[in-house]
């Protein structure tokens, strides 16, 4: 995009190559100033090609996975919460918007119309990151994670056992282990009575009875867990998990009285194999878009600056045209990548 | 135009203000808008990406001269079969013709005065500067030996695989990057750049081919640049992508790497096609035949492109349908290509051929590019392809097309526009001795390369068994590939004499007739000072040897055409 | 069918003699000796490609030469007549047909060999093969039977290789038998073939596969059928019928060549430690691993390993658990693929190594090795022989 302003300096250098009725905004090379616009935006399309070529890999990637696993995609999609997604569909639409609307007025010349609407759209570019930092920082406490973080650090959450550390400092966390064990069991016998009975709608929610506490924990569960770990960890590291797992049980049940919505998919015996497949391109395609709005946040920041100090005017505000153009694209990227994670 | 007209001198001069000195300092290089220093700094490094990754395959000639390894171990061999492969790929054949020749001649050719985005052509040149660092980085950091397919699951595995994998992959996204800008620049510029009267059909077929390499480049590249950044994760996060045993898929990957990388044959084969058009006709002094069967047959093959990638694949275990399906598209090919060959010997049917360096490179790509693809043949062909995949027939039948064909175009589009970059003849003899040691040094090396994959050598191989009679073909091609290199050094040593003590180049030395051969040597700053005016750029016949200049100048007897009487010549551009 | 079609297209182009087939099947210019079933067809293909691509590459490089020489450009010639056609439709769409037809009929045939090599008839006799860096390990299910760095084929019966990988991609290429097909981790792939010709043919790994991909190399032996049986009955019960005594040398025939790409006899150091002195140093415990660790303090009554035995057995089988130092910890499990009297024969192998093997790691023909029954302070040959068969590792003779 660095075309965009291929103009001020450049021109300014060879000044003496063209008569008086060259625009400073025009670039020595062409014949006028529709000639540059026109080449400015068919530019700025091919790129846009690019970019749907580039998120076309993680499409035919989704659409491969989604055709041979339909269970995975339709298991990982109800740990996306469909109001954060909704929310940002529509912060992302308004700025679109606003977008549009700069453009409209620049093509006007009102420099103050379109200042005002290029800050609701970074202001939308924003709202967007803070909201995607909710989704993501939800799902990294918990423990969603792609690939093999998905079964490396399933509890960094509070509600579960760092076991992570277990491979590291053996001893001293076997022997952690053992006192929190014991003491989650005197934890259990002494708050059996005082806790209130779990709340009924957490029960429904729940997908296994694993989740309601230790009595719903049965060995055939462990072994399904611990063969699908077998396949990529060591079996010292797979070993420890085993120990652990009744553990994860009691700390969640208790630490302060909360109850997980949820199963937690690592102890979901109804997990389907290779769960961690939908965390992975929903990172990678939400990641990569994710980026995209930082790009364009950036974008519509210079073009506020440059807005500001009276660069543009009527005969010329491509670069606004140009960066609307692409904040459209990262927003129909969105439009295709909502319904695809959260509501199919 | 106007050059011509004033060609009275004794000796032509330098024009006093071109390209080369119309500013000066590091700075005026460095931070240059100009297409044409930014084309001479991509030769530059290209031919310096070049030198190394010629030097990594004379280390892989060298040690296979014996069974057991010559100069090397397994892992350092490993290593130098995969750098040569990288740089010369990624760093040298991809932009070797868009971006060094296509940058300089282009826009001259266009008849414009510079490519549509400047700041994005140089941005485009640090990207590649980027990237070449990256790849030394990759040196530094535990080197690299993925091959240069980089092909999971052994690139992500962290065991097998060496450090330098993750820089390498950085350089690899970063150039295609690189790739893209530039093919996004010539499209626009093609699109919007065009002057008046110079219509779709008056295009030089360089542009023609350009043209259709950047609609690949654009459309091919982003896939790459996904697949990579895919890859860089997965082997820094472990995110399973294309790890099996987290539910990937390691052939998903060389689909994707092979939807990007074999258009990228083209991308490396439709430039040097593009330069071979103007090599045969300009030098036969005779109009190019079948102009627009050879314009069309360089977008089919674009197109094409895109639907063959599957024959990379045929034993990688894909379902047969699908195998039979690419076999099928993949000789489509073959067709466009066969069209070119044949029109390009008939354009050299009652012509006038000089036997210069030019020259002798266009008709030494005929045979040479006849043979990569008649051997095509037997890798389309699936039953045979079989046997052949993943042997030496294989890396013999890309290095004819790749390096005989594309890499030799290259050098003779070099000898070709010379003149015309540096103002400087240089010495025609030393041209051709050195042609017929590159043409027979490359033969030797690869024809024997054939035999060592029919017979059964795996490709890769740092060693190999020594009772299956593989070692006499590898005896040949290795002093074959010595023989070669000597070529190449006597090429580089002329060309460099020539800047210091070469006659200077007049405006139109080999007797072209496309806009370039109207501008001074070297051009000026601006290209032309006037909208030139654009007639049939392979009509030969209006252009007269002259003795002063030592160049070709407009026959006296025929009206000029920005004069009033002239008439639009007519055959091709009708 | 599909010679037939073959032999019409042949016979159509001036009737071919199918050159490079000999009816020995030796090794002609282009082909390797061919020995199977499908290498015929192959072969003729290939010929026939070879005879188009001969003719046009005859005709373009004599009409290039002609016309470079019959019209160079003239001395002192100072313009130029433009009397050459500048297109010729009807000319050009030939060049285009032409080639057209040849490629489909070239289609057609490689379709038609190609799909006879991917269906594999039902009868087949199936091998489960195993590739791992950097060695090939082939099971017949049918007799018991492993085999490593080579495999025993029977003569004139469809043979299927069902194909995995234990890590990276490989590929299983036989030049003699015109076949490969790419071993894929986390799927099978399957590769028939049917030996005509006794004999020992190559086999190839020509997918790149990391360092040692070069010598990822195994041997198939065709034999006829009678042999065949002989041998598998032979490999079946060779290592349980073996005296102790012959423990180790069978070791190092038939179970080194796949420990050999990475493990050296000579005492070079390669991807793991060399065997030369091994035992030795396992004995003293001076391995020192990764984590700093010392063997010494790891063996011993009421430790990890109640002896060395215990730990090179342990090595074998998870050798992830515990890497030496300097190495990368690149080797895959053995879990599984060797009997438990296997794995004896190999520790027993090391022990005597000095005496199997000289100094440059070359094989002593007749080695004098000790009467392993009688016992010498390592495992006993009746624990060995129930080992055999179980999976439980029982602890040593010590206790």
């Amino acid at each position: 995009m660095s075309q965009i302003d291929a103009s001020a300096t450049h021109a300014h250098d060879h000044d003496h190559d063209h008569g008086d009725d060259h625009p400073a905004h025009l670039g020595h090379h062409w014949e006028n100033s529709k000639q540059q616009f026109e080449a400015g935006k068919l530019g700025m399309w091919l790129f846009l090609s690019t970019e749907i070529l580039l998120f076309g890999g993680l499409f035919v990637a989704y659409a491969v996975w989604r055709a041979n696993h339909p269970e995975i995609f339709k298991y990982g999609a109800q740990f996306l919460d469909t109001f954060w997604g909704g929310l940002n569909t529509c912060v992302l639409l308004t700025s679109s918007m606003t977008m549009a609307m700069a453009v409209t007025f620049a093509a006007r010349g009102k420099m103050v119309a379109v200042t005002i609407c290029l800050i609701l759209t970074l202001f939308g570019a924003a709202g967007f990151m803070v909201i995607k930092y909710i989704e993501y920082s939800h799902k990294i406490h918990e423990g969603l994670l792609p690939g093999i973080s998905f079964y490396e650090e399933p509890h960094a959450s509070h509600l579960w056992l760092p076991l992570d550390e277990l491979g590291h400092e053996e001893e001293a966390t076997e022997a952690l282990i053992a006192e929190q064990q014991s003491a989650a069991f005197a934890v259990e016998t002494q708050r059996e009575s005082e806790l209130p009975p779990p709340p009924a709608d957490a029960i429904v929610w729940t997908k296994s009875p694993a989740a309601t506490g230790p009595e719903g924990f049965t060995d055939s569960k462990l072994k399904i867990e611990t063969s699908e770990l077998r396949l990529f960890l060591p079996e010292s590291v797979v070993a420890k998990v085993e120990d652990a797992l009744p553990m994860l049980e009691y700390s969640e049940h208790h630490e302060a009285g909360e109850l997980p919505h949820l199963t937690h998919p690592l102890q979901d015996p109804e997990r389907p194999v290779n769960a961690q497949k939908f965390f992975t391109i929903y990172f990678m395609m939400t990641g990569l878009h994710g980026i995209h709005v930082i790009v364009g946040g950036i974008v519509i920041t210079w073009l506020i600056v440059l807005t500001l100090i009276g660069r543009f005017s009527r005969g010329y505000y491509t670069p606004i045209d140009l960066g609307g153009l692409y904040w459209h694209i990262v927003d129909v990227i969105w439009i295709f990548l909502f319904p695809l994670f959260y509501l199919i | 135009m106007t050059t011509l007209d004033t060609g009275h001198h004794e000796q032509p001069r330098l024009a006093k203000d071109n390209y080369l000195t119309h500013s000066s300092g590091l700075l005026s290089w460095l931070l240059t808008l100009d297409h044409k220093r930014i084309g001479l700094m991509y030769l530059v490094s290209v031919l310096g990406a070049f030198f190394m990754g010629g030097i990594f395959a004379l280390l892989v000639r060298t040690q296979l001269l014996t069974p057991e390894g010559t100069i090397m171990g397994q892992d350092e061999y490993n290593q130098a079969f995969t750098l040569h492969g990288a740089i010369m790929v990624f760093l040298v054949i991809i932009p070797s013709v868009p971006a060094s020749l296509g940058n300089f001649v282009l826009p001259i050719m266009l008849g414009a005065k510079d490519v549509a985005f400047p700041r994005l052509n140089l941005f485009s040149y640090y990207l590649w500067v980027i990237g070449a660092i990256f790849f030394v980085l990759a040196l530094f950091t535990g080197g690299l030996d993925t091959g240069w397919t980089f092909y999971t699951p052994y690139s992500t595995d962290t065991n097998s695989a060496m450090g330098g994998v993750i820089p390498a992959l950085t350089a690899v996204f970063i150039l295609g990057f690189s790739s893209i800008f530039t093919g996004m620049n010539f499209l626009t510029t093609i699109h919007r750049l065009r002057p008046p009267g110079m219509t779709w059909f008056r295009m030089p077929l360089f542009l023609w081919s350009i043209y259709a390499t950047a609609v690949i480049q654009v459309l091919a590249t982003p896939v790459l640049g996904i697949t990579l950044a895919l890859l860089i994760i997965e082997r820094a996060f472990g995110i399973g992508i294309f790890n099996p045993a987290l539910g990937g898929d390691p052939v998903l990957y060389q689909h994707f790497f092979w939807f990007y990388s074999h258009p990228a044959v083209y991308i490396m084969i439709l430039p040097a096609m593009g330069i071979i058009s103007e090599l045969i006709a300009v030098h036969s002094h005779r109009h190019i035949f079948g102009y627009k069967f050879i314009a069309w047959s360089s977008i089919a093959i674009a197109v094409f492109s895109f639907l063959v990638w599957g024959h990379h694949m045929f034993t990688s275990g894909q379902s047969a349908l699908v195998t039979v399906i690419f076999s099928a598209i993949t000789f489509s090919v073959a067709i466009p290509s066969a069209v070119k060959i044949f029109n390009w010997l008939a354009t050299m049917y009652k012509g006038h051929i000089s036997w210069n360096t030019p020259m002798l490179y266009g008709m030494g790509f005929l045979f040479i590019f006849t043979i990569g693809g008649l051997t095509g043949l037997h890798l389309g062909t699936l039953a045979t392809d079989i046997h052949l995949h993943d042997t030496y027939f294989v890396v013999a039948h890309f290095h004819y097309v790749m390096m005989g064909s594309a890499l030799l175009a290259f050098i003779g589009g070099i000898h070709h526009w010379w003149p015309k970059m540096t103002g400087r003849m240089y010495n025609e003899n030393a041209g051709r001795v050195a042609w017929c040691l590159v043409f027979v040094g490359f033969n030797v090396t690869f024809l024997t390369q054939f035999m060592l994959g029919s017979q059964g050598m795996p490709r890769r191989y740092a060693t190999y068994p020594a009772d299956a009679g593989f070692q006499i073909y590898h005896i040949i091609s290795t002093y074959g590939s010595y023989v070669m290199a000597c070529g190449f050094f006597l090429t580089a040593i002329y060309l460099v004499l020539s800047l210091f003590n070469g006659r200077r180049a007049p405006t139109n030395p080999w007797g072209g007739r496309s806009l370039e051969w109207q501008c001074s040597s070297p051009p000026p700053h601006d290209n032309f000072s006037e909208q030139p005016t654009v007639g049939d750029c392979y009509d030969f016949t209006v252009l007269e040897w002259s003795e002063k200049e030592q160049g070709y100048v407009w026959r006296s007897d025929v009206p000029h055409p920005g004069s009033e009487a002239d008439q639009p010549t007519s055959e091709g551009s009708h | 069918m599909m010679s037939f079609v073959t032999s019409m297209i042949l016979s159509l182009l001036g009737s071919v003699p199918p050159a490079s087939v000999p009816t020995d099947g030796g090794a002609t210019f282009w082909m390797p000796e061919s020995a199977s079933a499908q290498a015929p067809f192959v072969d003729h293909l290939f010929d026939f490609i070879n005879l188009i691509s001969y003719i046009f590459l005859v005709l373009i490089t004599v009409i290039l030469v002609y016309f470079a020489v019959r019209y160079r450009q003239k001395k002192g010639q100072v313009n130029f007549s433009g009397d050459g056609p500048v297109h010729n439709t009807p000319l050009e769409l030939t060049w285009t047909m032409v080639p057209m037809l040849l490629v489909v009929a070239i289609f057609y045939l490689g379709m038609v060999g190609f799909l006879d090599l991917r269906r594999s008839p039902s009868n087949s006799y199936e091998i489960s093969v195993t590739a791992q860096k950097w060695s090939w390990s082939f099971d017949h299910p049918e007799f018991g039977v492993n085999q490593s760095g080579e495999v025993f084929v029977p003569l004139g019966r469809p043979v299927q290789f069902l194909m995995g990988s234990a890590d990276v991609l490989h590929s299983c290429f036989v030049p003699a038998f015109r076949v490969k097909q790419d071993v894929v981790p986390g799927r099978y792939s399957r590769l028939w073939f049917e030996a005509t010709k006794p004999g020992t043919y190559q086999l190839y790994c020509t997918e790149y596969c990391g360092r040692d991909h070069s010598k990822m190399l195994a041997m198939v032996h065709v034999l006829p059928e009678d042999e065949f049986q002989e041998a598998m009955g032979k490999l079946a019960t060779e290592y349980m019928d073996l005296p102790e005594h012959d423990l180790p040398t069978y070791a190092l025939e038939r179970l080194y060549n796949r420990c050999a790409s990475c493990h050296s006899l000579d005492g070079s150091a390669v991807v793991g430690p060399s065997f030369k002195g091994l035992w030795q140093r396992t004995e003293k415990g001076e391995t020192v691993f990764t984590d700093g660790q010392k063997l010494s303090n790891l063996v011993g009554t009421g430790k990890e390993f109640a002896t060395p035995e215990d730990y090179i057995r342990n090595s074998i089988l998870d050798p992830q658990h515990l890497v030496v130092q300097n190495y990368t910890g690149a080797m895959p499990s053995f879990q599984g693929q060797l009997k438990e009297r296997q794995v004896t024969a190999l520790i027993l192998m090391m022990k005597y190594l000095d005496r199997l093997v000289d100094a440059q790691g070359e094989p002593i023909l007749s080695p004098d090795l000790p009467e392993l029954n009688e016992g010498d302070g390592s495992e006993g040959s009746e624990d060995d022989a129930e080992q055999a068969t179980g999976t439980d590792h029982s602890k040593d003779n010590g206790e």
